[in-house]
């Protein structure tokens, strides 16, 4: 695994240096992320070792996720390099990518929160951009603020939980619980801790957004289920109810904040951000109900909600760049418009596409809990489903007169490549859920350790 | 003892400079002081690592000043940063450090493997550094409260048994990373203020 991790760091280095020559640097970014996917395809399940006594293990959850983010990835780097060049971006990606891998490989909880932080911060410099015209240098400033708080807080929790003894006084727990959990909400821009998602998503450009909530808040979500099971806390959240309430509170917050939100909004991006942080808050309830359903389904809404989130993005980055000074419309860009709603469906998670059995699992498992809970998740998803009705109507008020493909139409493409994959998926969803649920095994036995 | 006192006066120094680059020169002593503290696990490989990565933190941040009256003043701040770490540093102490039940002993030179120096200076660094990324205002004091709270977190990851030299590989990193990603910052906010 090292040498797939030392390829895309080499790769990355390449990048840098060539970034300016286009043809190259795109051709280098994407071989690089295609070696990548295929070496994991390739390597026998199970696969570990062991890297300065650092052990890793290919999981099948690890392998899915790795070829679900480093495709996601492949598709951004082709349509910045095909639609909207920026050349710190293919350098970027291929250490995103490096440090996706990383985490979803390693098995030591501190060297999982490391490998994160460095994909988090890397994209800084993505995020900044004609910083004399707007304020994307201050929105970048707020999430290297927001990264770095929570980042040490959490890794500092976690240091100090692995080396304190078992026989510490259960409130000594309680609070280090609570540290890691709010030190994740941060980082996951999880309501009241989005205001840099907010900033975020009206200042930079739409294709580190979409790097930033399509693989980096999927990569974090699962980074946090991985350290949960493996630093040994769960027993502790288990026996003290109150984490377990934290992390409901967090969650339906989310759900429903990021749902009214996005029915707020009138511009694109924002309704795709704030569509994505209500689905990362069903996903935060799926994990808090600490069961088998609610862990599959939260897993599977992060990574099909990161897929989502990268259609919707470029879309509608595409649609307000070809319309200037106007409001976005598909007469402008038909195909990207139509990409833009049809990435709607999974963001609400409607069937028959794969985004449907993580929302239905989650809010099954929500009602059993409590009914109310279950419906604050069906209101959350109703807002959603408004707010992307909004857009949508927004969108195709003016209806294009002819039906004409735009130039370069990568957004529609993409969305094309999007929607069938998750259209596969939702024919065969074995394919996807079997991991996820090996994944939710490891998790429920983590909470009751012999 | 002698260096939990040197990381608190240079934090100090760090945290009321007007000039980045004094800032980048005081947080050098800050880290090397911090990482010589011996719990009784000092490790050469390990200190020499996390030296050479707080060496190449500060000097990032000392050419991102570009000249020498390039900063930001700290004001009212400093006290506000001061009186806030001082208090949490103690709290979290209490809360937080291993109810072992031995007797602690420091002394004023030697090595402490009862751990309390480093645990204190931890506590203080993560606490310091809290406090001066909440009331910053721009990239430059942002940057040290981040570098600061990493250097406390390196501490804290010390004493955690398991794969040391690999875990202070990936913090030094970490650490270049927040200082580039901050100097990035802080000439893109440079260039903006004075556009």
């Amino acid at each position: 695994m090292i040498e797939v991790v030392a390829l895309l760091g080499v790769a990355a280095l390449v990048a840098f240096g060539v970034r300016k020559r286009l043809a190259v640097v795109g051709t280098v970014t994407l071989a690089a992320l295609a070696a990548a996917i295929a070496i994991v395809v390739l390597m026998p399940m199970d696969a570990s070792g062991e890297v300065l006594e650092l052990p890793w293990h290919m999981s099948e959850l690890a392998r899915l996720a790795a070829v679900v983010l480093l495709g996601t990835l492949c598709l951004l780097v082709l349509a910045v390099w095909v639609d909207e060049p920026a050349y710190n971006f293919f350098p970027t990606a291929l250490v995103v990518a490096a440090a996706v891998l990383a985490v979803l490989v390693l098995t030591t909880p501190i060297a999982i929160y490391g490998a994160l932080l460095l994909a988090l911060l890397v994209p800084v410099g993505s995020f900044t951009f004609q910083v004399h015209r707007n304020r994307s240098a201050e929105a970048a400033y707020r999430h290297f603020s927001f990264v770095a708080l929570g980042g040490c807080l959490g890794l500092s929790a976690l240091a100090l939980s692995a080396s304190l003894g078992r026989d510490q006084p259960p409130s000594t727990f309680v609070l280090l619980v609570v540290i890691l959990v709010v030190a994740f909400a941060l980082k996951l821009a999880a309501i009241p801790f989005h205001t840099h998602a907010a900033l975020l998503a009206s200042e930079v450009p739409a294709s580190a957004l979409a790097l930033y909530f399509g693989v980096l808040v999927p990569t974090t979500f699962i980074a946090f289920a991985l350290i949960l099971v493996l630093s040994g806390l769960l027993p502790a959240i288990v026996s003290i109810g109150k984490v377990q309430d934290l992390l409901l509170a967090l969650g339906i917050t989310s759900a429903l904040g990021g749902a009214f939100l996005a029915t707020g909004s009138t511009e694109l991006r924002r309704v795709a951000v704030y569509s994505v942080i209500a689905n990362l808050g069903q996903a935060l309830v799926g994990i808090a109900t600490l069961s088998g359903p609610g862990i599959i389904g939260a897993m599977a809404i992060a990574l099909v909600t990161g897929l989502a989130a990268t259609q919707q993005l470029l879309a509608a980055g595409t649609l307000e760049r070809r319309a200037g000074a106007d409001r976005p419309s598909a007469t402008t860009a038909p195909l990207a418009a139509l990409a833009f709603v049809v990435g709607g469906f999974a963001m609400i998670g409607a069937p028959p596409l794969v985004a449907f059995p993580g929302h239905f699992f989650v809010e099954l498992i929500a009602y059993s809990y409590s009914p109310w809970m279950g419906t604050a998740l069906v209101i959350a998803t109703l807002g959603v489903l408004v707010a992307q009705l909004r857009a949508a109507m927004a969108i195709f008020r003016t209806a294009p007169e002819r039906w004409r493909v735009e130039r370069k139409p990568i957004a529609g493409v993409v969305g094309a490549v999007v929607f069938t994959a998750l259209l596969i998926g939702g024919v065969q969803p074995d394919g996807f859920l079997q991991p996820i649920a090996t994944f939710a095994d490891q998790f429920i036995r983590a909470l009751h350790p012999l | 003892m002698l260096l939990l006192a040197i990381v608190a006066i240079t934090t100090l120094a760090a945290n009321s400079a007007r000039q980045l680059r004094y800032t980048a020169v005081a947080f050098f002593a800050v880290a090397l002081a911090a990482h010589l503290i011996d719990d009784g696990t000092l490790a050469a490989a390990q200190v020499l690592v996390s030296a050479a990565a707080a060496l190449v933190a500060s000097a990032i941040l000392f050419v991102a000043a570009r000249d020498r009256r390039f900063g930001e003043d700290p004001g009212w701040r400093l006290w506000i940063a001061t009186i806030v770490a001082a208090a949490t540093t103690a709290a979290a102490f209490v809360f937080l450090r291993p109810q072992t039940g031995d007797e602690i002993n420091t002394n004023l030179l030697g090595p402490d493997p009862s751990g309390v120096t480093t645990d204190v200076a931890a506590f203080w660094l993560l606490s310091s550094g809290i406090a001066i990324l909440l009331t910053a205002r721009g990239a430059v004091r942002g940057s040290l409260g981040a570098l600061l709270m990493l250097t406390g977190t390196q501490l804290l990851v010390q004493q955690v048994p398991g794969p040391h030299l690999a875990l202070t590989l990936l913090l030094s990193w970490l650490q270049v990373v927040v200082a580039l990603a901050g100097a990035f910052l802080i000439v893109n906010q440079r260039a903006a203020r004075e556009a």
